[in-house]
């Protein structure tokens, strides 16, 4: 590829996620999933303040951080999804074949999505320190250094999940099948991740003869869904954090980022070999 | 004929029926069934002493730390599952023979070392029931067990004497009361002072020795470094000895030497609280009492050292957990609010006494032996009372060494919430719609 050719990609990517990023932004959706998260966290919250009475005490790491994950987890399905539906929709109305037509190729354009969806939550990380300062300041649960970083680990998983919904969309042809699909796996995978730390979290003793086997199954089939996952690179983060552990937490973001990059390379190949009526 | 075959057809069934029903009762009320078996009993090092199990037939793999002496030696005893706890149970007081040979360990296929029993056994320095204990090998082992047998039989020479100067004192005491007693009748009037300096002194007891050593017995002893192995009996004529072959798991902790609490708090002291890692933050909501416990702790893998304590425990290969190895002492609890210290609190012994009455419950008090003669503490602890007046922001507890440099990994935050605002969290979260609907609006009119 020439520096002009280069450039041209860079300037059509640089247009295309500016020309998503604007009509995102300037639609309520990303708002509206912003508000549900936060809803769904201030009610966590309400429930972790109301368990510790009056003359009693609660320990805990960072109780801001569950909140935080399920808020990025809403969020993230949110964009994975958007994106899988816009380009399945620009599928199904033709105006791919318009696109492609001037100096958009299968990588400037999955690129373009990508990278939309990428700056789409930097506005959502905004959201987030507003909204967690916010909590600090009301409850005095405390907005840690490990909560700033834990946001930081939130964009590369995050990066991890718009690339799975990217992979998901090139696969299928019809917008129904990009979200069937997408849903199915994605509630999957936080099905065996939520039910794992349920287990994980009962004391020793509490756990019956049956919750052991079905804890030994999710161990066995957590060690594959651990590096398909997208929301796994989230939680890994976040325990790399608790345990204060910078290698690993460094690790995890290689992997976060090696992880997007394959499947974007691999949506890109998906998009090129199947054409833009996919 | 066709009545009487169909009612004997009938009864046939009913009986089978009936005997099939009957199987499981019968199973449960039979005893269970008790089988010969080669098993390793244990006397493993656990990161604060020494103690362990047995290994039976049905436990592929032996768990131990990693660097540290391990004693195991292999026996013959009868075994049974029993079936309420779901563990084998072994039957040593019927049998126990010793298995003879010599123990190889295998890395791989290649034996890399070859084990003779040694002599060996545990020192308690604070006695059997304190847990902590060291292991001695050969001839060290030896001259800890004479230490403790000569410390014993002088602990009963002077018991003896004791018991000779009790007799020689009730005498003089008996003595004693007559003799005041014949003064008083003569008329004659004694001061409490001058009957105190007459008063003949009761012998104090002899302390027994606090250290306990019992007999050096023979085992192998396992000192690894991490990494997995094998382990198999070797008979004199150079056969394997049958179902004495086990993986062996050496392992060594994740974190060393961290710094962990245990709470108690004050309205429920028979359910404490742990706080083992620095990151944890101890949050309270309005007046409290807490007794806080420091200890010095290393960070396991759970199913390993589930393993080693009991190798029928089950565990998770991917959690991790504190093992309490040893209490700080002479330490003070510091709590402070940012660089003001607030209470410098050092620690006490503690009774729980019951309250009479309608209203029930307990009350803690600190436990003062001459006002509570025959009793002994409940617990002791650091002592922190967060009171109501106390504003509602961070502050930190933390120890303080005798040197006055403060103890490592001692910090963790304490932080009263304002829990009454919880509701306010709602209306926090409408902000991004809040930002949403001001920008709709906007373009809306931009298009307009």
């Amino acid at each position: 590829m020439t520096r002009k050719e280069l450039s041209l990609s860079i300037h059509t990517v640089k247009a295309l996620a500016k020309r998503d990023l604007y009509s995102t932004l300037s639609s309520l959706g990303i708002y509206i999933a912003a508000f549900l998260s936060f809803v769904a966290s201030s009610f966590i919250l309400k429930n972790f303040l109301q368990s510790i009475k009056g003359d009693d005490i609660l320990i805990s790491a960072d109780p801001l951080n569950y909140p935080l994950f399920i808020s990025t987890v809403i969020v993230s399905f949110y964009l994975a999804l958007l994106s899988a539906i816009s380009i399945s929709r620009e599928k199904d109305q033709g105006t791919l074949e318009v696109l492609f037509c001037g100096p958009v190729s299968s990588s400037t354009y999955i690129l373009g999505k990508y990278i939309k969806n990428i700056l789409t939550y930097f506005v959502v990380v905004l959201f987030f320190l507003v909204y967690f300062w916010g909590v600090s300041l009301l409850t005095n649960l405390g907005f840690s250094s490990r909560l700033g970083k834990a946001i930081l680990t939130s964009i590369f998983s995050l990066s991890c999940v718009i690339s799975f919904g990217l992979f998901i969309s090139s696969l299928t042809k019809k917008m129904r099948n990009s979200i069937i699909w997408l849903i199915g796996i994605l509630i999957l995978f936080l099905a065996v991740g939520i039910g794992q730390t349920i287990l994980f979290g009962m004391p020793q003793g509490e756990v019956s003869s049956v919750l052991t086997y079905l804890t030994d199954t999710l161990s066995v089939v957590s060690r594959g869904v651990d590096w398909i996952s997208p929301f796994s690179y989230l939680s890994r983060g976040i325990d790399a954090i608790s345990l204060d552990n910078s290698f690993l937490w460094g690790l995890n973001i290689l992997y976060s980022i090696i992880y997007s990059a394959v499947l974007l390379l691999f949506s890109i190949c998906i998009f090129k070999r199947k054409g833009v009526r996919g | 004929m066709k009545i009487a075959k169909f009612k004997l057809v009938m009864f046939s069934v009913t009986l089978i029926i009936g005997w099939v029903f009957c199987l499981p009762a019968l199973g449960q009320v039979q005893t269970p069934a008790l089988e010969e078996e080669l098993v390793y009993r244990l006397n493993v090092f656990n990161g604060r002493g020494y103690g362990g199990e047995f290994t039976p037939q049905s436990e592929d793999t032996i768990y131990l730390i990693a660097d540290k002496n391990n004693a195991i030696s292999a026996r013959i005893t009868l075994v049974c599952f029993w079936p309420i706890t779901g563990k084998y149970q072994a039957s040593f007081g019927t049998l126990n023979e010793e298995v003879e040979g010599v123990l190889e360990i295998l890395k791989g296929e290649k034996v890399i070392e070859t084990l003779e029993k040694e002599d060996n056994c545990l020192y308690h320095p604070e006695g059997y029931w304190a847990g902590v204990s060291v292991l001695y090998r050969g001839e060290e082992a030896w001259a800890y067990h004479e230490k403790y047998k000569k410390a014993i039989a002088e602990y009963y020479m002077k018991r003896s004497e004791y018991q000779q100067a009790q007799i020689e004192y009730r005498k003089k005491y008996n003595e004693f009361s007559k003799e005041i007693k014949k003064r008083k009748e003569a008329g004659e009037e004694i001061t409490e002072e001058e009957a105190q300096q007459m008063m003949p002194k009761p012998p104090s007891p002899p302390r027994s020795p606090g250290f306990f050593v019992p007999p050096p017995g023979k085992d192998y002893i396992i000192n690894l470094p991490p990494g997995n192995y094998k382990i198999r009996l070797r008979v004199e004529n150079g056969a394997i000895i049958q179902d004495s072959e086990k993986n062996l798991v050496l392992f060594t902790y994740r974190r060393e030497g961290g710094t962990g609490y245990t709470i108690i708090p004050g309205n429920r002291w028979t359910k404490r609280e742990s706080c083992d890692d620095s990151s944890w933050i101890i949050y309270a909501a309005g007046k409290n009492t807490l007794y806080f416990n420091p200890f010095i702790q290393d960070e396991y893998n759970e199913l390993y050292y589930n393993k080693l304590e009991e190798p029928q425990n089950t565990g998770r290969e991917e959690k991790w957990k504190w093992v309490r190895t040893e209490p700080i002492k002479n330490v003070t609890l510091l709590f402070s609010k940012g660089k003001e210290i607030l209470q410098k609190i050092v620690i006490a012994p503690y009774c729980v006494k019951q309250i009479y009455g309608p209203e029930l419950g307990y009350e803690i008090v600190e436990w003062d032996p001459k006002e509570m003669p025959g009793r002994l503490p409940a617990f002791g602890g650091y002592k922190l009372e967060l009171a109501f007046t106390l504003p509602k922001t961070n502050y930190e507890v933390n120890l303080q060494e005798k040197e006055g440099g403060l103890f490592p990994g001692g910090r963790r935050e304490v932080r009263l919430v304002r829990k009454e605002r919880a509701k306010s969290l709602y209306i926090l979260s409408i902000f991004p719609l809040a930002v949403g609907l001001v920008v709709f609006v906007g373009r809306r009119r931009k298009m307009k």
